[in-house]
């Protein structure tokens, strides 16, 4: 079976003994709620991982989306609470998502900034100005339930938040593995000169890839508005090095040309079960920073090792 | 020798010499027996057609190869090249024709980079910095502000900068790869002055180049190569233009094809009219007919490549327009072109045609994904045949369409490139030195599969400094030379040399 | 005047022309802000990022890059004011805590140079750790100075004859001698050939991975500087100081011309752009503006200033 490669079935592994690790240590790991609660976690950061997937797999990166997430949850509850309508909210977050994306990848393709500083440069706006628009914290004052069950609700027992993440994955999957769309984002990010003379042009892909993170954004930033009951200024500080560091665990390399869902998948799910095994085995939460930092330095490292016996 | 011991030596010499040096790759014979003398303050010619060897010889002398037999001497005392260091130590010094300087430093900080006058704190002496650069460039004839920033230079005056980085301590050889290249007429001059002062200090100098009228002026003697071989070695006093083209050009043509006796009666399918662009292209138009095999021959730097990628799109062109299928485009990319029918190979397989973390049958589709969609999603079946049916076609060596290309041989790659346009619906291919880097069997097989394509209605613009591959297929060609066409031949009504004279022209 | 005017080369006259005019403007705008007591104000505030943007600059130059710092300020801070709680010695503590900022700076440049891993990952990683670490340690509360002692007190807030903030002296002489040892020392001028041309500087024989090391320590070691005054400014180890700091000594680092491509840029140009950029937040923070739009202000101009030293250079190929 081709779906699984190597890279994947290693983590699935890891996983594994993870799964079984934390559930002799503490059986309450295997209880419904808490697998709830780790599935519903994992889903804000998933749906904005699969763009990121996207992203580094042609070759750029985005440092905007945890300061961009923030703004989502100030906007969709302003909008919701003035207008009472959800529809408005939502239209008025993917319509600013739309925007923001579009811009950092034009400042990318057209001004030719590398995309590290570009989105560095977004995230210091979209930080600033989310206070410019509001100060304090807007809390739910319409108290729609729809609102609430987005985050907050189960479908059949599944978190709503899960069955979200459920419905996008198969596009993403297909996307990357299927179609032709997928083939371009991996030509142009191995080689951009022989996408490009293949025809490929590599700069609207690049837009898209943005665009698409961004919007995707704007579905987690809505999940968390809900979850949160508020829309609060910082509330996804350190999202975009979170993202990075699972795409990365995940098989997807930082140089570009190669990218699997499946493994940006199971790099959440493991960063995840380790935030969790760390509150059940009572180790103090501020390791829920330093494993990530770890870990994003392991992996790179050893993704280099990778791509050097492979050449 | 111990190792990291620094080589003593002698540079006081009469005369370096070559003697019956070889080096094979897998496939070809790089050099084959070349023996030549190169002696102390006299300027010593090389030349040769590209391929010839010229390349190979300089960096088995740079210590960049190391050589399968034979052997280099000063006079009588034997070198030991084993690396490039080696060959640093023993005066050898190579100005290549891609400038490596720090572009942010002034000129005198780049000629002493490796060994700063500094005092005991490690603080830089700049008054002897200045005077000792100073005192190099009077000894050489320079004439440079030893304060003036390398960016602010012109390209003629960097290359003096790395002849003097070059020449400043011990240099026995100074082997300068096509210096002038891209300078004017009168730069040329300063640097030929710069050069008799190389010579006065007892330098001896390797000079390489196509230009057969630079080495009237400034050689001594010439040494002309050919496939690798040593042709001849005469004083530049006894030798003319005429002889020195006939050693370089040689033998006769031996695969000629048959070709359609009058293709020019076939419909255009493309002309280019009058484009420029930023990359050298310099007001090029020309027709292309069905089926015909257009040749574009030029040296290094005439802008072969340089307008192929503007034709196809990957260069924005500033002026003129190309008209293909009735369309007249003025701003287009390279999807445009892929989009009607053309394709492109080019001469760098590795940094500008394989997709290294994709395997054969993922590279032989990227241009034509969409032929094998079914709404959206790509039949891997039918991909997997397509490219199975080009591996048997061209008996690519792979067990299988799913290896990664980056494990198959470069002419296995190459044919992997070759069946990434043919899989698609095709008119126009532009071929970039299609033989560059394959050895002698496959070239033929390589020219008569264009020959065969072009017969089946494919038109060609095949860009090469092949002479061999281009006087054998081409129906017509166009000599380039600073980015524009300076003569157009016929086929059956060519002549070598007059290629040779048009292209230096 | 002229010999200055020479010194500031073409880009940063530029710069130095667009301060002036931030300056007029805020002057005219606000009354306060051409006062010598603002002035000095402003100048003690920026001695903070100018020194850490020495280090940053210098790094640069040398073809890396550290977005650690912000965290580093924290963390080391820790054995400063811990140090000095326990021993009562506030030379100990200040060595303590650059010896960790030292330590710093070797493990990213060990993992960058020697490992091959991008710095910028490294770092990255690097910044989770160091803010995990020190949200451990202090159990997110911050951790005062206990000792009281008036000499660190006036590092971060005394005044020379009453009048030029001691810090400020620290961050000119830091700037002087920085400046003098990129520009005349063999190792400056090693450093700007390794991130201009590593190949050129590779066959000049230079120990590239050595001197690059050098820059990280360098740079963590001028953070630690920063986090001593910023200690003794807030009187305390915070555990959120430095946040989004990495961030703002990069804008004023691009803004001055420092190439993130290595290689080009200088420590002058560096210095001229955190001035413009703390003239900036002072005056926007007199003019009662909200300090938030300081946050605006720096992206837009690391993409403008970003974005045209690309056209630069593209422009010129």
């Amino acid at each position: 079976m081709k779906f699984l490669q190597s890279n994947e079935s290693i983590l699935f592994f890891i996983l594994a003994l993870l799964c079984i690790f934390l559930s002799f240590y503490n059986p309450q790991f295997y209880s419904i709620q808490n697998i709830h609660s780790i599935l519903r976690s994992s889903s804000t950061v998933m749906i904005v991982a699969f763009g990121m997937t996207i992203l580094l797999t042609s070759g750029e990166v985005d440092l905007s989306v945890g300061a961009l997430m923030s703004f989502v949850t100030v906007i969709v509850m302003d909008v919701i609470n003035i207008s009472g309508s959800i529809a408005l909210g939502l239209i008025a977050v993917f319509g600013f998502c739309l925007l923001i994306g579009l811009i950092n990848g034009l400042v990318r393709t057209v001004l030719n900034v590398n995309s590290l500083i570009a989105t560095l440069a977004m995230m210091l706006i979209l930080q600033g100005s989310v206070y410019v628009y509001s100060m304090a914290a807007i809390y739910n004052t319409h108290l729609i339930p729809l609102f609430s069950f987005i985050g907050q609700g189960f479908f059949l027992n599944i978190p709503m938040p899960v069955v979200i993440m459920l419905i996008i994955l198969p596009f993403f999957v297909v996307l990357l593995n299927f179609t032709r769309y997928g083939r371009y984002f991996s030509a142009i990010g191995s080689n951009p000169d022989a996408a490009k003379l293949s025809g490929i042009n590599n700069n609207r892909y690049k837009v898209i890839g943005f665009v698409i993170t961004s919007l995707l954004v704007g579905v987690s930033g809505v999940i968390l508005a809900s979850l949160m009951d508020t829309g609060q200024q910082g509330s996804a500080k350190g999202f975009e090095l979170i993202v990075i560091a699972a795409v990365l665990l995940g098989g997807t390399s930082f140089m570009g040309g190669r990218g699997t869902i499946i493994g940006t998948i199971l790099g959440i799910l493991i960063l995840k079960i380790i935030d969790n095994g760390i509150i059940l085995m009572r180790i103090p939460q501020e390791f829920q920073l330093i494993v990530p930092g770890v870990i994003l330095i392991l992996a790179v490292y050893f993704d280099g090792i990778r791509r050097k016996n492979s050449d | 020798m111990a190792l990291g011991e620094k080589i003593v030596i002698n540079i006081n010499f009469k005369e370096l010499k070559i003697e019956s040096v070889s080096k094979s790759f897998p496939g070809v014979q790089a050099l084959d027996n070349v023996s030549m003398k190169i002696a102390s303050g006299k300027v010593h010619a090389l030349m040769g057609e590209n391929g010839a060897g010229k390349s190979t010889l300089i960096k088995i002398l740079a210590g960049a190869y190391s050589k399968d037999s034979g052997d280099i001497s000063f006079d009588e005392n034997k070198l030991n090249i084993r690396n490039p260091n080696d060959s640093l130590n023993y005066g050898i010094k190579v100005v290549y024709q891609e400038i490596s300087l720090i572009s942010e430093f002034s000129v005198a900080e780049n000629i002493f980079l490796d060994n700063f006058p500094t005092n005991n704190l490690g603080i830089i002496n700049w008054n002897k910095l200045y005077k000792d650069t100073e005192e190099l460039f009077n000894r050489i004839g320079f004439d440079l502000n030893p304060k003036s920033k390398i960016s602010d230079l012109s390209i003629s005056q960097q290359q003096m900068v790395e002849i003097a980085k070059a020449v400043f301590k011990n240099a026995s050889l100074v082997i300068m790869d096509e210096p002038t290249s891209s300078l004017t007429p009168n730069e040329i001059d300063k640097l030929f002055t710069v050069i008799k002062n190389l010579k006065q200090n007892n330098i001896a100098i390797l000079y390489v180049t196509h230009k057969i009228d630079e080495i009237f002026q400034i050689a001594d003697e010439v040494t002309v190569l050919r496939d690798g071989q040593h042709i001849s070695n005469k004083l530049i006093s006894e030798s003319s233009e005429e002889t020195i083209i006939k050693d370089m050009v040689g033998r006769t043509v031996n695969a000629t094809f048959e070709r359609p006796v009058d293709i020019s009666s076939a419909k255009t399918v493309m002309k280019v009219k009058q484009i420029s662009s930023k990359n050298k292209i310099n007001n090029v138009s020309f027709d292309l007919h069905e089926g015909e095999i257009l040749g574009f021959f030029g040296l290094m730097g005439a802008g072969r490549t340089e307008l192929a990628k503007a034709i196809f799109g990957y260069d924005k062109i500033t002026e003129g327009y190309v008209e293909i299928n009735n369309n007249n485009y003025k701003s287009f990319n390279t999807s445009t072109m892929v989009n009607n029918g053309v394709g492109y190979i080019t001469e760098d397989r590795k940094g500008e045609g394989i997709v290294k973390d994709m395997n054969l049958r993922e590279n032989m589709s990227l241009p034509s994904l969409k032929i094998f969609e079914d709404l959206f999603i790509i039949n891997k079946k039918r991909e997997k045949n397509a490219a199975d049916d080009y591996i048997k076609k061209f008996s690519v060596k792979t067990p299988s369409s799913e290896r990664l290309i980056t494990l198959l041989s470069g002419g296995n790659q190459q044919k992997v490139l070759v069946s990434r346009w043919l899989i698609r619906e095709l008119k126009i291919i532009i071929l970039d030195e299609p033989t560059r880097g394959v050895d002698i069997g496959a070239k033929t097989e390589v020219l008569s599969l264009i020959n065969d394509l072009a017969k089946e209605g494919l038109s060609v613009l095949l860009m090469t400094s092949e002479m061999n591959d281009l006087l054998s297929l081409s129906d017509r060609i166009l000599v380039m030379a600073d980015g524009k066409i300076s003569k157009e031949f016929y086929r059956g009504n060519v002549n070598q040399e007059e290629i040779f004279k048009a292209s230096v022209s | 005047m002229n010999n200055i005017l020479r010194y500031l080369r073409k880009g940063e006259l530029a710069l130095f022309v667009i301060f002036l005019i931030v300056f007029v403007v805020f002057s005219f705008s606000s009354e306060y802000f051409f006062t010598l007591r603002n002035i000095m104000n402003v100048s003690g505030q920026m001695s903070i990022i100018l020194i850490a943007a020495i280090g940053f600059s210098v790094l640069l130059i040398a073809g890396e890059v550290d977005i650690s710092i912000g965290s580093l300020l924290a963390f080391v801070s820790i054995p400063l004011i811990e140090t000095m709680n326990i021993t009562g010695s506030v030379p100990l503590g200040i060595i303590l805590c650059l010896v960790f900022g030292i330590l710093i700076g070797l493990i990213n440049g060990f993992f960058s140079v020697y490992l091959g891993v991008s710095s910028l990952i490294v770092t990255l990683g690097m910044l989770f750790i160091l803010r995990g670490a020190v949200y451990l340690y202090t159990g997110q509360r911050a951790i005062p100075d206990e000792l009281m002692s008036d000499f660190f007190f006036y590092i971060g807030n005394g005044k020379f004859m009453g009048t030029i903030p001691y810090a400020a002296i620290i961050g000119l002489v830091i700037l002087l001698v920085f400046i003098f040892v990129m520009r005349n020392t063999s190792y400056g001028r090693k450093l700007y050939a390794v991130g201009g041309n590593q190949e050129v500087a590779r066959l000049a024989g230079y120990n590239i991975k050595l001197l690059k090391l050098s820059a990280f320590v360098i740079c963590s070691f001028l953070s630690s500087i920063s986090a001593i005054i910023l200690a003794s400014r807030i009187g305390s180890a915070n555990h959120v100081a430095g946040d989004l700091f990495e961030f703002q000594v990069v804008a004023a680092v691009v803004l001055g011309g420092v190439s993130l491509a290595g290689g080009i840029g200088s420590l002058t140009g560096a210095a001229i752009g955190v001035l413009i950029l703390s003239v900036i937040s002072n005056g926007l923070g007199l003019l009662n503006i909200d300090t938030q739009w300081q946050l605006v202000v720096n992206g837009v101009i690391i993409i403008i200033a970003v974005g045209f030293d690309e056209l630069k250079r593209n422009r010129s190929l």
